[in-house]
This record gives structure tokens, C-alpha cells and sequence, in this order.
């Protein structure tokens, strides 16, 4: 199998995978960062949200031989042992129900707010159209995403 | 308040190998042993450990719901533990336990006073314990903040400091509950346990289990309900690289389909093991089946709500109040309206997965199931294991509305490791989890009402007509309380009332979903009382009200009343908190519903505008909820916020079709799910009362659907009698 070096949460992996691996199943069966999350293997539902040079975009759809070069971030990587303020919102709003679309919100709400720091509820939805929560905890995202925006603006 | 520790009498306390002061329950089938010594033996529930810290064990599933923090956060209040420095661990599947599951909203109405008796218990065992080292009465001592205090002398100890000459005291016969308005954790709004975790990434969720050892499996299934395998060719799949072996599923070398009514085996399929997921998934995209359809009924949609309608005329009375008939022939109007229900599907967000490391002599299995019990059985059913044999571990779920209630793909995994003789991590497409899944059943409803000059309601007659998760797959369940109940609302509210029962056989799978019958029931109702509201000119909640009548205790069945006094206040308070009654603009309209489920009762108004871009929009949703005691008010509310998200949803898009027995849906394109733009903020109040806690994993969404259908029509004039909502307008 060929081998690929990426550039993950600023540390160089090597691994050896088919081309064809997304970057979703590299990140979880090889290198055990599971809390990047598989929900449909088709970008529909976000749950595998990544960074992928600063843009949030989809693990389960993103080749592995197309990854390479770039710099990945994933959900362990976002913040050191301080917290990122969104992952401080998300906590002092209690956000979560299941928890499992949660990384792949944080990661697409992190991005949002580094292109713009003040966004609209227009453009949180906009932002947040590919994330799907199942258990229905939109209002406490929405809520987070506004005191995460509130936080950066005080850092 | 003094409460025997019957169904606990067997609360044990011990000293663990790390000093620590354990209290545990035995195993009930385990009487015969006296000494709790030996681990196995011993299910531990409270731990004082040596470091000032105390550690509860959750010992219910978690799927969201919140009841790794609740029970706990219950526990924790009589003990008189500081919240700040208790640690919790999840239990694994343990029959010491009791009532280990997650479904009907239950786990705090059946937990509620078992935690209060065991958290009472040891706290009574460590005052005890003080009142001898302190050398004080017994009564002048209380436990706060981990510690027991004696206030006169300003002296405390800690608990830590209590486990040895803890260890020497008797547990008590019984216990005595702290009084309600001197709790301390539970009413409050309590972060959950694993919240830091969970934004960290690092919640090991059940798909995440790795084993030294460990391969990775997925499945292919016949689309066609209840087909078999004929032959297969795998050739190209065995060339991908990683494949390691292509397995045939075969329920019928397990027992059948039906091996237990309660935990029905796996679909047929063939089972794909390779060296990484994405291998297997590759592998099982280039199989090539024949599948055998010779047995099957290939149902469709339209010929299936046909048979239901049909039905309408063939029904069993569930309940028979007064005269019916009577009420029509003396009645100045009659009203008739028939309504349409979806299948739907559940969607976790975690697919379905599992893990099992299936040895000779063993089977470990880590598994996102809110029914551990049914996984047990069915690994008993379908390989001859002894309980003991079996180990099931119940790592944190990615949603649960039902759906892992069955364990059919627990099922597969166990199959797939016992081939391959190594664990085997099974992993679900979302593609699988929508064409095989429990669905909640559709159906065709049919009210009729009589009514006097005045609109007053003097007879309904209620028909459900539908297939039955009791019956469907041919399981010889009574469909009886299941799909229509005698309980169900309006029962108690018409003198000559009659609920009646459509049964028709079908092999579409049918389990329970979030809300189960009242998922669907509530909308047919709820919408036309707000029909009759609008027929006779009133104000739908005042129409309402007159229907329930004046506060008083609603007999509903033998011992079961409805408490029309909660009733009211809920809807009395979501009245003023929606505004209800102030002017909209044109375009805008309020609905409303109201009902109780669990024990709890809760009213709903949704405002919606139809004059936008999108056909509907709704604007907000008002709620005000009445669960007596609210254990943890941030669960709370996520329970209610939820709730009513999924009820609005599953109403606006929730619809499986089945063609030719096959579900038409595959992934989150054609089975759409809510997303931010469309969730409204939800506006939540609690009735502050101290009645004992009851459920709030569904009473919220059973009105959403009536209450967001009749904002419609006050918005639009439109009646939409069948569901989902959107594909009407």
C-alpha cells in the first residue's frame, strides 16, 4: 500500500492506506482520533467535520492522496489544555444531548467564527447548514456560537 | 419520611482492596451468598473513596437523555456528597442493578426513590459512624458537602475520615428521605458528566471501542424486507486490499427471524471483514448477491394504507364508554375526519455498530443499546451461552429514540467475531440503518364526533388502523394497547366514547419510536379538536378548556386519573408565556396542544408565517411543562427542547415509503432531518411543585406535530390531515 505523510493537529503522520481512503477512516482506524465521527459517509450530516487548511469540510469525503500537503485539523487538536472559547461556550451552555454530532458542530462553528467574528443568525444558519444534530440542540448551538463570538472578541 | 429498603434490601456495604467504603447491591439470583467479598458478587453503586472524592456508578444507558448525570445527581442529594468531587462511572450490563434500560420514559419515575434509599442509606451508615467518633447523638448530625457535620460544636468529618468505623455499622432497615426544600443538587441546573469530554472529542462513544486484535466488519443486507441470500459473488471483493473474508448471515442457522419476540434477530445479508472500515465498505460496495425474494410479500405503500383504510370497517373495540350510537342519533351535528401517519425511521446519529470479542468460552460485547437485557437474551437464544458467559459493556450512545431498543445488530457482530474467532468491530451504513430499521408504523385514523347546538362534544368515536410492532415480522404479540389504548386521551373526557382497533398483518419492521403510539395519535386528535374549535367560531384553547371542563381528578382507567388541575395550569401558563392571546400579522398563526404522557403534563403553542420565501417557517415555540420535581433543569429542558424539535421535524419532513418491500429512503438527502435554519427557539417553562419527578423523553413531542399543523391553518385556513405537512402545502 502506498504511503502518505499529512500534517495533522501540527504533528506529521505517516500512514499506508489505499488512495482512496477518506480522511475520515484515516483519522479513526489509524491513527485512533475517534472524535472525528462517522453519521453518513456522503457529506450530508457533518458529524466528520475537519479542518482542512483552515476551512471546515468533510473527513468521510476527503481522499486521503488529496489531504496530503494540507494542514488538518481535528477536534483534539483545536485547542491545547485550554480550551477553544467555542468549546467554552459549548460547556457553560451545556449543549450536547448524545453528543456524537458535536465535534463536527464545534469544528464547523470554530471555523465560522475565525472568518467572521460577529455573525448573523442568517449566517450561523448558513454556516451551520451541514451539521445535523439529531437530538435537536440547535437553540443552545446557536446560543454558544453567540457567546464563543462574545469570548474571542474579550481574548 | 421512613421508607423500608425492600426492593434494596440487599444494599451491602464493604471495604475495597483500595480502602475505599463500597456499598453495592447483590446479584437477586445470587441470595444464597452471604458474604459480599467476592467482586463478582458485589455490583457496586456508592464509593467513599480514600481521597475526599466519591464515586456514583450511572447504571442506566446513556443515549442523550441525561440520566448518567440525574440518577447520579439523585444519589449524590441523600448522601450528602459535594457535587463538585463526585466522579461518575458508567455500569456495565449488571442484573443487580434492575430496570437497566432506556425507553418510555421511565428511568426516573422507576429510579427516583431507589437512588433516594441508597444515597439515604449510606448517608445514615456515615452518621452513624460519626455520631461514635464524635462521640455525639446521632440526631444532632447531618451529611453536606461530603462531610458530616455536628453544628453545635462547629466540628465535622469527612467522609473519608468515616470509612473505616462506617464499615462497622449495620445499614439500617430503613432509611428517612432529607426534606424536598432542603435539596442541594437536584432542582439545580447541573453541566452533565461527561460534557468536557464530549467537547474535547475524546467520549469514547461505542463506535469508537478499539481491541489489540481487533477487525473491522460491515454488512449487506436484502433491501427487500424479510428476503434471504441466495448465492453471492465475491470475487471482486476478496481483490480489495484488507478484505479478509466475505461471511453469509443466515438467520436461520440462529433460530429464525423471531428467535425472541423481544429481541428479533438479524436481517439476512452478507457480512464483509477486512483491516480497516473503509476496506469493508469497499469490499461490500463490489459484492455481487442474488438475493431470494421468493418468500417475501413485497408490500407497497399505497396497497398497504389501502389495506389500513380497509380496516376502518374490521376493527376490535379497545374501550366502550355510554352509547355512541345513542349520542349520534340525538346530536344537532356529526363530524367525521380521516387522517394519514408515516412510517418513520429513527436515524441515530451514531449508526449501528457494535463490538464484540466472542471467545469459546466468552462473548464481551460493547454495545450502543438501551436494552441490554434483550441483548443478553439474544446472545443466549442464538448460541447457547449461560448468562455468565456473557459480558456486555454499555459505552455512551449517539442517540437512541428507540431504535436500540433492538438488537439485531448486535446480533450480526456476534455472528461475524464467532466466525472469525477475533473481535470484530461491526460498522452499520447509514444506508443499512435507514432500509433496516425498527420504523415507527404508519397509519390511517379516523375521528367522528357528535356534538350539541353548542359545539359541546356528547360522543367520539376513534379508529386507529394500522400494522402493529407487536404482530409485525409475524410475532404472535396481542397488538391490543399498543397502537390504540384505552387510556388514550380523550378517555374520561366523553361520556359515550369508543376507541377501536384496525389490525392489519404486515412484514414492514415496526418498533418503537420516541413517543411510540402518541407519535402519531396525538396528531388526528389534537387537530380535530382544533377543528371542531374553528367549526363552532371559538378560540382553540378556550374550546379546549370547555372540553376538559372544570379542575377535578379525571378517572381515566381503574386506578389512573388525570390530574385536570395540572392540566389546566400548564395551559394557562402557555397562554400568557406565547402570547396567545395578542393579534398576529396576516400570515402568522398560533397552534396549540396540550397533553399528558408519563405522568407529566405539558402544553404547546407554535407560531408560524406562511407569507415568506419558505412555505412554512416557524417563528417559535412556547412550552410549559409540569414534571413535578425537575431533577436537573439543564436536562431538563434539553429533554423539552429536543422533544418538540423532533416532533416539529418528523411532522414537517418524517416519512418512509415503501415500494415493492422496500424502504424508498437511504441517507440524509432523501430522509431529511431538521437543520438550524428550520429550528425554532424554543421557549420552556417549568410549574414549580413538588410532586414526585416523572418522564420527559417524550411527553414534549406528541403535540408538536397537532400544535404546528393547527398554526397552518390559523396562519393559512389550511387543514393538513396527513403527514409530513410539508409535502402538502
Amino acid at each position: 500500500m502506498p504511503s502518505y505523510t499529512l500534517t495533522i493537529n501540527n504533528d506529521q503522520k505517516v500512514v499506508e492506506v489505499d488512495s482512496d481512503t477518506p480522511l475520515l477512516w484515516v483519522l479513526r482506524d489509524e491513527l485512533a482520533l475517534t472524535g472525528t465521527k462517522f453519521g453518513c459517509g456522503k457529506a450530508l450530516c457533518g458529524a466528520c467535520t475537519v479542518h482542512f487548511n483552515g476551512k471546515a469540510i468533510r473527513a468521510c469525503t476527503l481522499a486521503v492522496s488529496s489531504a496530503v500537503g494540507g494542514e488538518i485539523t481535528t477536534i483534539e487538536g483545536l485547542s491545547g489544555d485550554a480550551l477553544h472559547p467555542v468549546q467554552k461556550a459549548w460547556i457553560e451552555l451545556d449543549v450536547p444531548q448524545c453528543g456524537y454530532c458535536q465535534s463536527g458542530q464545534i469544528m464547523t462553528a470554530a471555523e465560522l467564527l475565525s472568518t467572521n467574528p460577529n455573525p448573523s443568525d442568517r449566517e450561523i444558519d448558513q454556516a451551520m447548514a451541514g451539521n445535523i444534530c439529531r437530538c435537536g440542540t440547535y437553540g443552545r448551538i446557536r446560543s454558544a456560537i453567540k457567546l464563543a463570538a462574545e469570548k474571542l472578541k474579550s481574548e | 419520611m421512613k421508607n423500608t429498603l425492600d426492593r434494596r434490601s440487599f444494599i451491602k456495604l464493604s471495604i475495597s482492596a483500595s480502602g475505599a467504603l463500597v456499598a453495592g447491591l447483590y446479584f437477586q439470583s445470587c441470595n444464597e451468598i452471604k458474604t459480599p467479598a467476592v467482586e463478582h458478587v458485589f455490583s457496586p453503586l456508592i464509593k467513599i473513596d480514600t481521597d475526599g472524592w466519591v464515586t456514583l456508578v450511572a447504571k442506566n444507558p446513556e443515549i442523550g437523555q441525561g440520566i448518567k448525570t440525574a440518577l447520579p445527581m439523585i444519589l449524590a442529594e441523600e448522601l450528602g456528597a459535594n457535587w463538585e468531587k463526585v466522579r461518575v462511572v458508567q455500569a456495565d450490563y449488571d442484573t443487580a442493578y434492575a430496570d437497566q434500560w432506556a425507553g418510555g420514559s421511565y428511568a426516573i419515575i422507576l429510579n427516583w426513590d431507589e437512588m433516594r434509599k441508597a444515597g439515604a442509606a449510606v448517608r445514615q451508615v456515615l452518621i452513624e459512624a460519626a455520631s461514635k467518633k464524635m462521640n455525639v447523638p446521632v440526631s444532632e448530625l447531618s451529611a453536606k458537602n461530603s462531610r458530616v457535620e455536628h453544628t453545635s460544636s462547629n466540628s465535622s468529618l469527612a467522609f473519608e475520615e468515616l470509612i473505616e468505623e462506617a464499615s462497622k455499622v449495620q445499614l439500617p432497615d430503613e432509611v428517612e428521605f432529607k426534606s424536598i426544600d432542603s435539596f442541594e443538587i437536584v432542582g439545580k441546573s447541573i453541566p452533565q458528566v461527561d460534557l468536557e469530554k464530549l467537547v474535547r472529542g475524546e467520549t469514547k462513544f461505542s463506535l469508537d471501542t478499539e481491541l489489540p486484535g481487533m477487525v473491522y466488519a460491515t454488512v449487506v443486507k436484502n433491501p427487500v424486507f424479510e428476503g434471504g441470500v441466495s448465492s453471492w459473488d465475491d470475487t471482486e471483493t476478496r481483490n480489495i486490499n484488507g478484505v479478509l473474508d466475505v461471511i453469509e448471515l443466515d438467520n436461520k442457522e440462529y433460530g429464525g427471524r423471531l428467535v425472541d419476540a423481544n429481541s428479533p434477530n438479524f436481517v439476512n445479508g452478507v457480512g464483509v471483514i477486512a483491516t480497516s472500515t473503509w476496506a469493508a465498505l469497499k469490499g461490500a460496495e463490489k459484492l455481487k448477491v442474488q438475493w431470494d425474494n421468493s418468500a417475501t410479500r413485497r408490500e407497497s405503500q399505497k396497497e398497504i394504507l389501502e389495506r389500513f383504510q380497509n380496516q376502518f370497517r374490521k376493527t376490535t373495540i379497545e374501550r366502550k364508554d355510554g352509547n355512541i350510537e345513542n349520542a349520534r342519533r340525538r346530536a344537532a351535528d356529526y363530524v367525521e375526519a380521516v387522517y394519514e401517519v408515516p412510517y418513520l425511521a429513527h436515524v441515530t446519529m451514531e449508526p449501528m455498530n457494535c463490538t464484540v470479542d466472542f471467545r469459546q468460552d466468552r462473548c464481551e460485547v460493547w454495545a450502543p443499546t438501551q436494552n441490554p437485557e434483550a441483548l443478553q437474551n439474544g446472545l443466549i437464544k442464538l448460541f447457547g451461552l449461560q448468562a455468565e458467559q456473557i459480558k456486555i459493556h454499555m459505552p455512551r450512545i449517539g442517540g437512541g429514540f428507540g431504535r436500540r431498543y433492538y438488537v439485531d445488530y448486535a446480533m450480526d457482530a456476534a455472528v461475524l467475531s464467532k466466525k472469525m474467532g477475533k473481535p470484530v468491530k461491526l460498522t452499520w451504513t447509514r444506508e443499512e440503518d435507514i432500509k433496516h430499521d425498527w420504523y415507527r408504523s404508519a397509519s390511517m385514523q379516523q375521528i367522528a364526533a357528535s356534538l350539541d347546538v353548542e359545539g359541546n362534544v356528547t360522543g367520539w368515536r376513534y379508529v386507529v388502523a394500522n400494522a402493529s410492532r407487536k404482530t409485525s415480522l409475524g410475532r404472535e404479540g396481542n397488538p391490543a394497547g399498543t397502537e390504540i389504548d384505552e387510556y388514550d386521551f380523550p378517555a374520561g373526557f366523553v361520556s359515550n366514547l369508543q376507541l377501536e382497533y384496525g389490525h392489519v398483518l404486515s412484514d414492514v419492521p415496526l418498533g418503537q419510536w420516541r413517543a411510540v403510539a402518541q407519535s402519531a395519535n396525538a396528531f388526528p386528535v389534537h387537530s380535530f379538536l382544533d377543528e371542531l374549535a374553528a367549526k363552532y367560531n371559538m378560540d382553540p384553547i378556550d374550546y379546549f378548556l370547555r372540553f376538559l371542563g372544570p379542575a377535578r381528578m379525571v378517572p381515566i382507567v381503574g386506578d389512573y386519573e388525570l390530574d385536570l388541575a395540572r392540566l389546566i395550569e400548564v395551559i394557562n401558563q402557555v397562554r400568557a408565556l406565547s402570547n396567545w392571546d395578542s393579534p398576529l400579522p396576516a400570515g402568522q398563526g398560533r397552534g396549540f396542544a396540550a397533553n399528558k404522557y408519563s405522568g407529566t403534563y405539558i402544553a404547546e403553542v407554535v407560531t408560524v408565517e406562511m407569507t415568506g420565501s419558505e412555505k412554512v417557517k416557524i417563528l417559535r415555540v412556547d412550552a410549559v411543562v409540569d414534571c413535578g420535581i425537575v431533577v436537573n433543569r439543564s436536562g431538563a429542558k434539553a429533554q423539552v427542547e429536543g422533544g418538540i424539535i423532533e416532533g416539529l421535524c418528523a411532522a414537517l419532513y418524517g416519512e418512509i415509503t415503501i415500494k415493492d418491500g422496500v424502504a424508498m429512503q437511504s441517507n440524509f438527502h432523501d430522509y431529511q432531518w431538521m437543520r438550524m435554519g428550520d429550528a425554532p427557539p424554543v421557549n420552556i417553562e417549568f410549574v414549580e411543585n413538588k410532586m414526585p419527578p416523572r418522564g420527559l423523553g417524550e411527553p414534549p413531542l406528541p403535540p408538536a406535530a397537532p400544535a404546528l399543523a393547527n398554526a397552518i391553518f390559523a396562519a393559512s385556513g389550511k387543514r393538513l390531515r396527513k403527514l409530513p405537512l410539508l409535502k402538502q402545502l
